[in-house]
């Protein structure tokens, strides 16, 4: 028992727990606070694996953006809907199929599937520990990951981040095109 | 000889406590520069007069009061949420201070990815407001925090573009290296449009007066943090004026040359430099008036993201062109 496995059983901990009550939380504000809790706790883990880049990319990511959008979409809905939301007790979740048995078959599923998945890959392999200065594998040190990730973007992998960039090119052309009509269609009624 | 976690907890605890006494005092200096500032600009008669010499008191007999003050919780609020909103504001205030370095190897941990790190961060400060706006169950709450919501995501995005151009001019993220880039030229002389974006954008993070909508006390009560009292909302307000404090350090970082200047130790260097931005933050304060709600969007959308965009192609081009 290291301090490490501690750290990750806490964190592991938490994030199982917020992200079961994103799913059965009543309120529909309290999910969108949790699933914030779950992708700050993963943040967690990618430091854990010294991946600094990637986990202040999955907060800036998810907490900053995606967070923000559902928090707007919820502020802009009705209040009275939103805060009528039935509590049931713990118990009752836990024994509804809804709330208990459906996700945790889901979830068993789903963690088979992954340790499967997983089984290839080499564990000695995977830096588990609070050394900055500590070789990776590939004979890089954490120092660089920024650089190593921005290198293989434009080199290797240079045509699916293209794809990616016209696919969100797409789908801010598109916001703009339904905005757009949006707002014109205001303008004919207030017209009439 | 302690176990080897339970040092790096202990040292961890020293060095949060640190920056807290840090923060603290930083704090009480600021809202006795706020209150002197306006009264100088304003000629307000109350902060030239009271507390005790130079008025150094009023600041701690504002502790007693905050400190004595009846903790007053909404009938029908969200409580956990209510609860959690300052400390949500408060602690990533804290966290950025973790990586921020005060002087030439003073600063608690020197990050690779430290710029990128206080940007992440700063982020939360959508979720507290929303916290605070929806827990208080209050109307005058909610619409301040989806005000102040809408502004902070609007200024965020061009403040990251404009450190986007300023990474790409410096090739690091590390904001010790920055500062070392910086020896020639301070950066805020080939990165000066970078440099308006990123202050205007602070400024308007921090919701201080020409962009205080989220609070609009003559419309709003005091925005989102109207059902808090006492010590709770003297939490939202040390966070506030700590991100006075750490934006003004991280421009004097990035854009004026961090601890280079003669004579004096370089720790004097950069909080002399953050305290003149602060000083310049206070009165855009006390003079101007707050803007409308359209006005800001359209600064944000309209002037800064495109100016900060035209900011990155022309420093790729210069770059391109030099290499």
């Amino acid at each position: 028992m290291s301090a490490q496995i501690v750290a990750f059983g806490l964190l592991g901990g938490l994030v199982l727990y917020s992200a079961w009550r994103v799913a059965t939380a009543p309120l529909i504000t309290h999910a969108a606070l949790f699933l914030a809790l779950t992708l700050v706790g993963v943040a967690g883990f990618f430091f854990m694996l010294q991946a600094e880049f990637l986990a202040v990319v999955q907060i800036l990511v998810y907490v900053g953006a995606v967070m923000t959008v559902i928090i707007f979409a919820i502020m802009l809905s009705t209040p009275a809907l939103i805060r009528s939301g039935e509590r049931p007790t713990l118990i009752q979740q836990i024994l509804s199929p809804r709330y208990g048995a459906i996700p945790l078959l889901v979830g068993v599923a789903v963690t088979l599937l992954l340790l499967l998945a997983y089984g290839t890959v080499s564990w000695d392999q995977v830096p588990l520990t609070f050394h900055p200065s500590s070789q990776f594998p590939g004979g890089s040190t954490a120092q660089g990951t920024t650089g190593l990730i921005g290198e293989a973007l434009l080199t290797r992998y240079i045509v699916p981040f293209e794809v990616v960039s016209l696919l969100l090119l797409a789908a801010m052309v598109g916001a703009i095109v339904l905005a757009v009509e949006g707002s014109r269609g205001k303008e004919d009624e207030a017209r009439d | 000889m302690l176990p080897l976690w339970l040092q790096w907890v202990l040292w961890g605890i020293l060095k949060a406590v640190l920056v807290l006494l840090f923060v603290t005092v930083n704090a009480i200096i600021l809202i006795w520069l706020e209150r002197k500032v306006s009264g100088h600009i304003q000629n307000r008669i109350g902060p030239l007069r009271v507390g005790g010499p130079a008025g150094v008191l009023q600041s701690f007999a504002d502790i007693i009061k905050l400190l004595a003050k009846e903790d007053f919780f909404p009938k029908r609020g969200d409580p956990w949420v209510w609860w959690l909103a300052p400390s949500v504001a408060f602690a990533p205030a804290l966290m950025v201070f973790f990586v921020l370095p005060i002087g030439p190897h003073l600063v608690v941990q020197d990050m690779n990815v430290g710029l990128l790190f206080i940007v992440a961060i700063t982020s939360f400060s959508v979720l507290s407001v929303f916290m605070a706006g929806w827990g208080s169950n209050d109307k005058y709450s909610l619409i301040g925090a989806m005000r102040a919501g809408a502004q902070l995501f609007s200024y965020e995005l061009p403040m990251v573009l404009a450190l986007v151009a300023v990474t790409l001019a410096t090739g690091t993220l590390n904001i010790s290296e920055i500062v070392a880039r910086q020896q020639g030229m301070w950066l805020i002389f080939p990165q000066f449009l970078a440099f308006l974006v990123f202050y205007i954008g602070a400024i308007a993070e921090l919701n201080r007066t020409p962009f205080d909508l989220g609070e609009a006390e003559s419309e709003l009560v005091a925005g989102y943090h109207t059902e808090y009292s006492g010590i709770r909302w003297a939490m939202f307000m040390l966070g506030e004026y700590t991100n006075l404090l750490t934006s003004s350090i991280l421009v004097s970082l990035v854009f004026l040359g961090g601890w280079s200047g003669p004579l004096l130790p370089g720790w004097v260097w950069v909080l002399i430099k953050a305290y003149l931005l602060i000083f310049v933050a206070m009165w855009i304060r006390w003079t101007l008036p707050r803007v409308r709600i359209d006005q800001l969007m359209d600064l944000g959308w309209k002037f800064l993201l495109p100016l900060s965009l035209l900011n990155i192609a022309l420093t790729g081009v210069y770059m391109a062109v030099m290499a």
